[in-house]
């Protein structure tokens, strides 16, 4: 299918022109070109998030870099890939998958978002405590600096050292550093069992501290609690949450698992085991890019108690909360947010973006700040990168 | 950066911000601040500096600044590389004194250390809770968080549990202007540049770590330890991947090859088998109801590759046994050679045995023995050349064989550290393997967070500028008398007891 520019959009806005590069080397002369006329450019992976974000201020092109979509090397037996960052995260893991191995890390609509708007994004999905996000799998990159410059850190082995490691700056920068155009990643093998317990609860449960006192230790893969109504394919009918724990081990710790789980929290309502998990897995994942008003939170909790504050609030219908790493996702009504964010903040959450609601603006001052200014200025010196502009606000 | 001289009222003013006993500037103390434990390049600080609190080492810098003087920090000084030596004298920054460890989280599994606390007192102190803090390099009994944390380090157990960088939620640092900044924290993934991450494992170069945030794991339940002992050292390398590809990730997979373990058994007739290729040691973890069946698939999948015999400790006292042979190899080399090379390449796992025949084929060809003791799980080699420290033909010698070696860790797709560092002693090596482009753009990074170039300066590139030119540093290899310190140190807070070290 022939792309054009209306397929690059972000919040309506279309840009001047679009650009797709063929190979690492074309993307490098791209931006180059983009900085010598002084005009701004958006990389682009798939575009599940991009399509819905605001308009930046100036949009002269977008970077298309679906083409550069070549698994470059792959050797299973190392446990270790290499791949232009163009690739869908559905193709990576079916190429894993064919050799029993998996990069651990969903992402929203696994066949449109690329490896290169994952690793910007630091996306990862329910189970990121355990495996890692993707600052923890990166071992090294190819990249593009906003002056142009085709530049590589880190390598390819799953130990390594030598060197300042700006692929992990650019992990998580959202587009605002430098375009990445090859990585690498370090994979895991497919745990012999994976189980996915369902099981209902209701507010007083929720808020048991005790009962959940004790799954952080047991190191789960998943722990999440979802609103009556986050996902009716999977939440149990009736229940006013649904929690999801999930377990990826040897056979015999999987075993031992679900005699605690059910010790902890009785029988389950529903049970996957093996290749039936992983799809729960990417369908959590694809439930945070439901549509409508969004506010996501970060916090230190592990257990699902955390959240039973929000007990009597109507966001609770819907709410997803991956209770492992503390990352809670709400769809409020316009007038309940306010509310939401202040009792949000009173019991240890903190918002980290939004989607068709206003947060309070990010504090731009300070000496924290100052180092996101002269970094962008560093590697970004002709302010090419239209994203890049949130970071350094001035 | 290169360092004023330091004049009496400029001393008095740091002992004014820092008390008489935070400031050490007599030339026999200086003396013993002047290399970690690579040896071979020495050169003492102008004055050490103790601080005890984040807001002291924010005034260190200043003052610093003032004077003109760089600022190399300092853990414990086990460092390989040379990281932490002064190299254009200046402060060496001491952060010895702030050892504690601030708050433990039992439930959320975090705790906030300061970076001078020791490796293991933090698991030590966490063992009552059943918890402990995962990265275990060998120096665990001497080197501090804030000098793991600043050299990324590994330990043979990074296999299963990855590296500090893994196990690090945040750090509060000190910025080269004095600023204080916490990048990262309890909390994971703000959406915010991930500046702790590019500060963990800048060697002090990019920011002074005075408050980590780390992860905690709870304690293993249980721990199987298996020896098995091979014709080749290919069969070896392979059952290495054949485990892993099966799903089962040991805590360790550590292998000693036949020149090592003739060293060691000519030293404590353990009963090794010195006709072995190589023997593989094999150490699993977790949950007791694990452990018994893949004991058993390791065992199968071993024969498979035909192991020749297999050994599994049935209790403590037999497990430190089994890892006695991995654990004297260093001492083994010290009681062989006067001085040895150590050097931390890593190739991809499947070229380990093509390596290791160039490795002997480098050293054989002038005359020279290597050894190798590595963490077979990951690639990272730790070849050990040996010399005789009095021959300076030798010692040449061996540190071209050295970079031949690592030369192939590149050529292979590897790399020249996977844990150690680069600090002075592997950056005319950063040419040949990065570009000068990829040299310019860290340079461009590290300058952001030190635009004066006063922390630890020259280390890591080549040059200082990082436009590619190759360093002409006076070195040589790093000898043992430096590297002993640590033999008698025990690993961990295990059940096992005493353990020696390895690298
Ligand atoms: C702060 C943040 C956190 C997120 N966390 C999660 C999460 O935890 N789990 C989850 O499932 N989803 C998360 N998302 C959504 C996430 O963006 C998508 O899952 C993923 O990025 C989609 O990939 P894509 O290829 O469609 O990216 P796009 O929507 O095309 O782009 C996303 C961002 O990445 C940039 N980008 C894309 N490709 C490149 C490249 N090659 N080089 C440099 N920059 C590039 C874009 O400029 C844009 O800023 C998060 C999004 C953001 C903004
Ligand atoms: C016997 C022995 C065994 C070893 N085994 C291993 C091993 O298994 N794995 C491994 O990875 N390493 C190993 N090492 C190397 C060394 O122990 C590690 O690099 C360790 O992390 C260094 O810690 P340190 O406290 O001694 O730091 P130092 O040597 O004092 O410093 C190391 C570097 O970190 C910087 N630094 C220290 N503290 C700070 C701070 N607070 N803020 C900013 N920068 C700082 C220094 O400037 C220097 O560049 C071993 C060394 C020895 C001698």
């Amino acid at each position: 299918m022939q792309l054009t520019k209306a397929d690059f959009r972000i919040g309506g806005a279309e840009p001047r022109e679009l650009w797709v590069p063929a190979n690492a080397e074309a993307a490098a002369e791209a931006v180059r070109a983009c900085a010598e006329a002084r005009e701004t450019l958006v990389p682009w992976g798939g575009g599940v998030t991009l399509a819905h974000e605001a308009a930046p201020e100036r949009y002269d092109r977008a970077l298309g870099l679906g083409a550069l979509d070549a698994m470059v090397a792959y050797e299973p037996d190392d446990f270790t890939l290499t791949a232009q960052c163009g690739i869908t995260i559905a193709e990576l893991r079916r190429t894993l998958a064919a050799r029993g191995q998996e990069l651990p890390l969903e992402a929203a609509h696994a066949e449109r978002a690329t490896l290169g708007g994952v690793l910007a994004a630091n996306a990862s999905g329910a189970r990121r405590l355990r495996f890692g996000a993707p600052r923890d799998r990166i071992l090294g990159a190819r990249f593009v600096t906003g002056d142009g410059v085709l530049a590589r850190t880190g390598g390819r082995v799953v130990k390594n050292v030598a060197g300042h490691a700006v692929h992990r700056l650019l992990t998580g920068s959202e587009g605002g550093l430098g375009v990445f155009v090859e990585a690498s990643l370090k994979l895991l093998p497919l745990p012999p069992a994976r189980l996915a317990l369902t099981h209902g609860a209701d507010g007083a449960l929720l808020a048991d501290a005790a009962r959940w006192r004790a799954f952080p230790r047991r190191e789960c893969a998943v722990l999440t609690v979802l609103g009556e109504e986050a996902a009716p394919s999977f939440t149990v009918p009736g229940a006013p949450f649904t929690v999801i724990v999930g377990y990826e081990d040897d056979a015999a710790r999987v075993a031992d698992d679900a005699r605690f789980t059910a010790a902890q929290l009785g029988a389950p309502r529903a049970r996957r085991d093996a290749s039936d998990v992983p799809p729960l897995w990417q369908e959590l994942a694809t439930l945070e890019e439901r549509p409508g008003a969004r506010l996501t939170f970060t916090s230190a909790h592990r257990t699902p108690d955390a959240i039973a504050f929000l007990g009597g609030h109507d966001a609770a219908r819907t709410l997803v909360f991956h209770a492992a790493h503390g990352r809670l996702h709400l769809w409020p009504r316009a007038e309940d947010a306010t509310a939401l964010l202040a009792a949000a903040a009173a019991h240890g959450f903190t918002p980290i973006g939004s989607r068709g609601i206003a947060l309070p603006a990010r504090p731009l001052t300070g000496a924290k700040h100052a180092l996101r200014v002269r970094l962008s200025d560093a590697l970004d010196p002709a302010r090419v990168f239209a994203l890049g502009e949130r970071w350094r606000a001035r | 950066m290169t360092a004023m001289p330091l004049t009496a009222l400029a001393l008095d003013e740091l002992r004014a911000l820092l008390g008489e006993d935070g400031v050490v500037a007599d030339a026999s103390s200086l003396f013993t601040y002047d290399a970690d434990a690579m040896t071979l390049s020495r050169v003492a600080p102008d004055v050490v500096a103790l601080p005890r609190t984040s807001d002291e080492v924010a005034a260190v810098l200043l003052w610093a600044r003032s004077h003109g003087l760089p600022v190399t920090p300092r853990g414990a000084g086990t460092g390989l590389a040379g990281g932490c030596t002064c190299e254009s004298g200046g402060v060496s920054l001491s952060l010895n004194r702030m050892d504690r460890v601030l708050s433990v989280d039992h439930e959320r599994l975090f705790a906030w250390v300061q970076p001078g606390l020791v490796n293991l007192w933090l698991s030590q102190q966490l063992a009552p809770a059943g918890l402990y803090f995962a990265p275990d390099p060998a120096s665990q009994q001497v080197s501090t968080i804030g000098g793991n944390v600043s050299t990324n380090a590994g330990g043979p157990h990074c296999l299963k549990y990855g590296v500090t960088l893994n196990h690090i939620l945040g750090v509060t640092v000190v910025l080269e202007d004095g600023a204080s900044v916490t990048l990262g924290g309890e909390a994971c993934d703000a959406p915010d540049f991930d500046l702790a991450s590019v500060v963990i494992g800048s060697e002090g170069t990019t920011a002074v770590v005075t408050a980590v945030c780390v992860r905690l794991l709870p304690v293993p339940e249980a721990v199987q330890t298996m020896l098995f002992d091979f014709e080749s050292v290919e069969d070896a390398c392979h059952t290495v991947s054949r485990v892993i590809a099966e799903g089962i990730v040991p805590a360790a997979m550590e292998i000693m090859d036949r020149h090592t373990v003739g060293l060691v058994e000519a030293w404590l007739q353990m009963g090794l088998p010195t006709d072995a290729a190589a023997l593989l040691l094999i150490e699993v973890d977790g949950p007791a109801v694990s452990l018994p069946s893949q004991v058993e698939r390791i065992g199968e999948i071993a024969r498979e590759w035909r192991a020749r015999s297999q050994r599994v400790a049935k209790d403590a006292a037999e497990r430190a046994l089994l890892w006695k042979g991995r654990k004297s190899a260093f001492g083994a080399y010290g009681r062989t050679a006067s001085g040895f090379y150590i050097m931390d390449g890593v190739v991809p796992r499947t070229k380990l045995a093509e390596a290791l025949a160039t490795i002997y084929r480098l050293a054989e060809e002038r005359g020279l023995e290597a050894g190798n003791v590595f963490h077979a799980g990951d690639g990272n080699l730790h070849p050990h050349v040996l010399f005789d420290a009095k021959s300076e033909q030798q010692q040449q010698d061996a540190l071209e064989v050295s970079h031949e070696i690592l030369r192939m860790c590149i050529r292979f797709g590897g790399t020249i550290s996977g844990e150690h560092g680069v600090g002075i002693e592997k950056r005319p090596m950063m040419t040949e393997l990065f570009g000068a482009d990829d040299l310019a753009v860290m340079e461009r990074v590290r300058a952001a967070f030190d635009p004066a170039r006063m922390l630890n300066p020259g280390k890591i590139l080549p040059g200082g500028s990082g436009c590619g030119e190759a360093h002409a540093h006076a070195r040589g290899p790093a000898q043992l008398g430096g590297m002993m310190f640590g033999v008698d140190a025990a690993r961990s807070a295990g059940p096992e007891g005493p353990n020696l070290p390895w690298i």
